[in-house]
């Protein structure tokens, strides 16, 4: 590679993992709070469906 | 919260949460979109000279190409996102404490919870960055301080509603603090103006220095990010009212 083109991206390889990183911890971050919401919807959905048959057990 | 008043509260289950999941897809497809325009469009922005200029595509480069830069685009508007939910954050508190209604301190909290949300997005893409071109984690640096308080207060407030037992005093008590968090907001988004830093450069204004083809990713992953944060607080409001809800009706069983 010619040298001043080496020196002019000498930092971009470097530079690339923690842009990765960046990119991927932040979408980590995203993904793990709509994991939370959806479980914590679906099984407030599962104890709202089992609480309507109990209540029409009870009538 | 199983024994609240309901009546008067905004409306939940309407319009709103049925284009949630509709604003996420979309926000999540614009920030997307920024990403590879990012990457495609977005030119590499100049760090130290070199010792002699080469012509790449047409064009004379003299200086160092950094990529480290990119994580800005993300980085920026999930700052902005943060700040933005603590902005509705202080307006539910307020809310509260003129009405006294929970509806508007659920709110509030949860507004907080998904700022905190963007607090460690931002964070962690800041991090990155600071530790490529700095070579250290962390550095008292005007903007990353200011920030980090902001971190900090918002791990206090939740650490606030959880010591306090008493549902009206932990409402008000959070309430209050949640409009303190919100005076940091100003401090941090003006600190670069306040005392200049070369690492945080003054975005908002008219002339950032940014050009077109760096401004529109900014932008797409500014509304993209955005439209998410709005999504995920109304399905993560929607939770927590059928959880209220539960918590009611297995109260009036129960009684």
């Amino acid at each position: 590679m010619d040298p001043v083109l080496a020196e002019i991206y000498s930092t971009v390889l470097d530079a690339a993992p923690f842009v990765i990183a960046g990119y991927a911890l932040l979408f980590l971050v995203l993904c793990g709070y709509v994991v939370f919401i959806t479980t914590k919807l679906k099984r407030t959905e599962k104890k709202l469906a089992a609480l309507e048959e109990h209540v029409d057990e009870l009538k | 919260m199983a024994n609240e008043k309901t009546a008067g509260e905004p409306r939940v289950g309407g319009r709103l949460d049925a284009i949630a999941p509709w604003a996420i897809a979309i926000g999540a497809i614009l920030a997307t979109i920024g990403f590879v325009v990012n990457f495609t469009v977005a030119p590499l922005v100049n760090g130290a000279t070199v010792s002699e200029p080469a012509l790449i595509g047409g064009t004379l480069v003299g200086n160092k190409l950094l990529l480290s830069q990119k994580i800005f685009y993300w980085h920026m508007p999930v700052a902005m996102v943060s700040f933005t939910a603590l902005v509705f954050t202080a307006y539910y508190s307020i809310r509260f404490l003129m009405t006294k209604r929970y509806c508007y301190d659920v709110r509030a909290r949860l507004a907080t919870e998904v700022s905190l949300i963007f607090v460690l997005c931002t964070m962690v893409t800041g991090e990155m960055w600071t530790r490529f071109e700095w070579g250290v984690w962390w550095t008292w640096e005007p903007r990353l301080t200011t920030y980090f308080i902001l971190m900090l207060m918002i791990f206090g407030y939740f650490i606030l509603r959880n010591a306090v037992e008493d549902t009206e005093r932990r409402a008000v008590y959070s309430s209050v603090f949640g409009i303190l968090i919100f005076i940091d907001v100003p401090i941090c988004f003006l600190i670069t103006r306040l005392i200049p830093s070369s690492v945080h450069p003054v975005i908002f204004r008219t002339d950032s220095g940014l050009s077109p083809e760096m401004l529109l990713p900014l932008l797409l992953s500014l509304f993209g990010f955005m439209l998410i944060a709005f999504g995920l607080y109304r399905l993560r409001l929607r939770t927590q009212l059928m959880e209220d809800t539960l918590a009611r009706i297995q109260d009036k069983l129960e009684d």
